[in-house]
Parts: structure tokens; C-alpha cells; sequence
């Protein structure tokens, strides 16, 4: 069996593309370019947002409000997939309930960000509740939308197997319906979990004190441009960080048999 | 009587079954034979517990047929797909459906290791479905059906899906367990052939909505030959009028 990239030092070089690699320099040099041709306000040099990344690695500042978001996050999105999953069992087992689910998605889906950070101000004011509740708004129905489609993409065929061998309600749902679901589920997890990083960093410009939306605002507000390159630089590597360990060794270990 | 079907008639919008009625003694290798789309797969599910009729019984060992989850039937069914959970090995699919007798798990795994062994896949207890081949699936499925030791073994075309050499050692196989394990097995096919090569009894339906149109008794008066080009015959005839009926 071949093995799976990233695992090796063939698969690491594989992952360093040097097409990325000479874009990146490239970037870096137009970077630098611009930089000193409209001054460090509107685009700080690359060197500077480099000594700014050091500035933070050694105040502990880095590590204060990326954990500031993602225990926020960690909540909003925790609690959204267990909603989520909820939602996927209720429309297994009522098809009334299925309707219903669906429509609530598909309002939840074209409500905006907007609605849900000015509302969560309104109702929790200034705490840690309104990006919470904000991202816990916007990822349930992704999240939701792609369990249910597992739940619905359960194959009828085993169903029917597990009805001819007699299996208990519970048997069949746990041997055949989520094994069919958890796919779609991480598939939803990983696209939630994404949006819920973008969605609580803007919900945290607003009324909190900590946290990377906080301080990107703060840095701008204090004229401090390279620092917003700094803490814009932190959310992409949390993002594909998150998305490397957590989610496709996930999808490795689930989907073995395959 | 092992299994009785009496008078057995299902209609959807149009009526499929009409008063299907044959009996099966202990150990008969029952083949059930018709034209495409006459209800041989509906009768298969009837008989299983799958769907109800509209009119009409099934019995095994005089006991009624109920239909509804909770029934105590007794039937193995091998469908035409394996349907194995493909997240489950080999070893545990067959362990699960020990599960509704109520077994201890180390006796369902034991029991899933010997009829697992008993169709030939000892080395592939633990292998995916995936990882192995369309026949050794279906001997999978049938060492799934074996393994609750069902009063009756239904087989919906489970041979409909593999290319023409495992067909021949798969027919081969269900002669084999047939005559070690002493079952009454309904076969569905599409093949004269087949029927004929494995069947004790064959029975050929009429056009729909069917009837059973001939009970041949299949214990070497007539010769094969002539049994199958009787039965190709009567296919024909049967294949033709139900045709007609669509003009």
C-alpha cells in the first residue's frame, strides 16, 4: 500500500510545491516594493511584519488571544455540532421532522453574519457570549445541512438487510446509519470549522477584549498596520494547521476500510 | 410442509402476483423461474417478510407468515448485491446479525468464523469488503444467511452480478452447502440453465400478473436438455404474451 503523503520526506517536498515556492517569492519582492513605495502605514515591509510576529511569539500576546478565539470558538462550533447532530437523528427518525429541518436550514443559511453579531449585542452586550453565539448561528446549518444529507444518503438496501436479519432499532442505527452519516459529518465539520474561525474573529471586533478580531482592530485603530499582517498571518496558519492535524487525520482514521 | 405459499396475489398499481400457490418439503432446492419483471423478486420479498400481500399466506411449518418487525421469522436472505456493511469486516458483518438471537459476542464471532470457513473464505475473516472479490462477497452474504441458521435460505439472483466462471463455481457451491446443511432454499433466476443444473424443483411463472404456470419436478426422469429446451419453450411463450399485454 502507497504511503499516504506527508508521511515522508517525498511526501514533505511534495507538500513544499516549488511553483508556491517562487510565487511566494515573487509576492514577497512586489511586497516589498510597494511597501516602500506607499509607506509602512498603508503596507507595512515584509521584514517588519516579520519582527512583528517576534514582538507577539515573546509577550505571550500570540498565545493570549489566539486561545481568547478558539475557546470561543471551541464552544460556538461545539455546541453547533451538537445541535446539528441532533437535528440529523430528529429527521431520521420523523420524516415530519426532516421537512422541518431542511426549511430551518435553509433560512439559518441566507441569514447574514451581520444580523447575528448586532442581535448577539443587543442580547449578551459585551462579553464573550456574542461571538460565541454568532458562530454558533452560522455554522449550525452547514453543519446541518451536511448531516442531513448523510441521514438521506443512508443506503436503503442495508436498511433492509438489517430488517430481514431482525437487528433492533438501535443495532441498525448504530451499524449502518452513522457509519453512512460520520463521512458527510467530518466533511461538514471541516468547512464549518472553517467559517467558524473566519466568523468569531469578525464578531470580536465588537465589544470584547481579547481574542484575534480584538486585536487586529486594535492594531488599526493604534495606526500599528503591521500588526494586522501579524495576527492575519496567525488565523491562516491556525486555519490550515487545524485542517492538516485535526481534520485529515479524522478522515484517515475513519475511513480505513475504504 | 416447510414452507407453504397459498394463493399468494400483491398488487401495486397493477396486480403483480395472482394466487401463487406451491408447497416445498424439508431440503427442496426450490428454483423459481419467469419472464423479466413478472414478480419472481416480489414473491422472493413476500416470502421474506419484506412486504405484505394483498391477498393470500405463507407458511412455514403450518405457522403463519406476520408481517411487521417483531415476527419471530426465520429466513436468510441473500439479496442480489452482498449488501455487507462495507465499515465491517468479513467476520463482523456475519457476527452482527447473531446479534437479534441474543448470542454472547465471543460465540457470535465463533459462529461467524466457522460458516465463514464453512464457504471457503478462511484467511479473509478480517478483510474489508472492499478489499476482496464480487464472489467472495456473496459468499460472504451466504455465510451471513447461513449463520442464523434460518428454516429457509431465499437467494434473489445472488449470481446476477459475477461474470460467467464464478457463476458455474458459485452455482457448484449452493449444490454443495444445499446437500451438507440439509436447507429448503428458494433460488430466483434469471437462467434456465441454471435452475436446471442446481434446482430440485423448478417452478415457471406465467407473464403478469403471475400464476404458477408448471411445477417440473427436476429428479432426472427427463433429461437435462430436454427440460431446458421445454422450459426455454415455455418462457418464450409466456415472454410473448406478456408483451402483448402492453399493446
Amino acid at each position: 500500500m502507497a504511503e499516504p503523503p506527508g508521511r515522508t520526506w517525498g511526501g514533505w517536498r511534495q507538500h513544499l510545491r516549488l511553483p508556491t515556492l517562487l510565487l511566494l517569492v515573487a509576492v514577497l519582492i512586489v511586497w516589498e516594493v510597494f511597501a516602500r513605495r506607499y509607506g509602512a502605514y498603508v503596507l507595512p515591509p515584509p521584514g517588519s511584519v516579520l519582527r512583528g510576529l517576534g514582538t507577539i511569539i515573546q509577550s505571550g500576546e500570540l498565545w493570549k488571544h489566539t486561545a481568547a478565539s478558539l475557546y470561543r470558538i471551541a464552544v460556538g462550533f461545539g455546541g453547533a455540532l451538537a445541535v446539528a447532530v441532533l437535528m440529523g437523528l430528529a429527521s431520521f427518525l420523523w420524516g415530519a421532522a426532516r421537512v422541518a429541518v431542511r426549511d430551518v436550514v435553509t433560512v439559518l443559511n441566507s441569514t447574514s453574519v451581520f444580523v447575528w453579531i448586532v442581535v448577539s449585542l443587543i442580547w449578551f452586550g459585551l462579553t464573550d457570549m456574542a461571538p460565541i453565539f454568532t458562530t454558533f448561528m452560522i455554522t449550525v446549518p452547514v453543519v446541518a445541512a451536511n448531516v442531513l444529507e448523510g441521514v438521506e444518503s443512508v443506503d436503503r438496501r442495508l436498511l433492509e438487510m438489517g430488517q430481514v436479519y431482525r437487528l433492533s432499532g438501535w443495532e441498525k442505527f448504530r451499524a449502518i446509519v452513522i457509519p453512512s452519516t460520520i463521512p458527510y459529518l467530518v466533511a461538514g465539520m471541516k468547512v464549518g470549522f472553517g467559517l467558524a474561525l473566519k466568523v468569531s474573529v469578525v464578531a470580536e471586533i465588537f465589544g470584547v477584549t481579547s481574542g484575534i478580531g480584538y486585536i487586529m482592530n486594535y492594531s488599526r485603530e493604534i495606526l500599528a498596520t503591521q500588526m494586522v499582517f501579524v495576527w492575519a498571518l496567525v488565523m491562516i496558519c491556525v486555519m490550515l494547521v487545524t485542517d492538516r492535524l485535526l481534520f485529515e487525520s479524522l478522515t484517515r482514521r475513519l475511513e480505513r476500510w475504504r | 410442509m416447510k414452507l407453504e405459499v397459498d394463493a399468494v396475489s400483491k398488487a401495486y398499481a397493477i396486480p403483480i402476483l395472482d394466487g401463487v400457490t406451491f408447497q416445498a418439503g424439508q431440503g427442496e432446492l426450490v428454483c423459481l423461474l419467469g419472464p423479466n419483471g413478472c414478480g419472481k423478486t416480489t414473491l422472493l420479498r413476500i416470502i421474506g417478510g419484506l412486504e405484505v400481500p394483498t391477498a393470500g399466506e405463507v407458511r412455514f411449518d403450518g405457522r403463519p407468515v406476520v408481517y411487521g418487525g417483531a415476527a419471530d421469522l426465520h429466513v436468510g436472505v441473500v439479496f442480489q448485491e452482498d449488501r455487507l456493511l462495507p465499515w465491517m469486516t468479513l467476520v463482523e458483518n456475519v457476527a452482527l446479525v447473531l446479534k437479534a438471537q441474543g448470542h454472547a459476542k465471543r460465540a457470535r464471532l465463533e459462529t461467524a468464523w466457522r460458516y465463514l470457513r464453512f464457504v471457503g473464505l478462511q484467511g479473509f475473516e478480517d478483510y474489508y469488503p472492499n478489499r476482496v472479490s464480487g464472489g467472495m462477497r456473496q459468499r460472504a452474504a451466504i455465510a451471513r444467511a447461513l449463520a442464523i441458521e434460518p428454516e429457509v435460505l431465499l437467494m434473489d439472483e445472488p449470481f446476477g452480478a459475477l461474470d460467467a466462471q464464478n457463476r458455474r463455481i458459485m452455482q457448484a457451491e449452493v449444490k454443495r452447502i444445499w446437500a451438507e446443511t440439509g436447507k429448503t432454499i428458494v433460488f430466483v433466476t434469471h437462467s434456465i440453465e441454471e435452475a436446471v443444473a442446481i434446482g430440485t424443483t423448478l417452478i415457471m411463472m406465467s407473464a403478469r400478473p403471475a400464476r404458477v404456470r408448471e411445477l417440473i419436478r427436476n429428479d432426472g426422469t427427463r433429461h437435462p436438455h430436454a427440460l431446458v429446451d421445454h422450459l426455454n419453450q415455455v418462457i418464450m411463450e409466456e415472454v410473448l404474451r406478456q408483451q402483448g399485454d402492453h399493446e
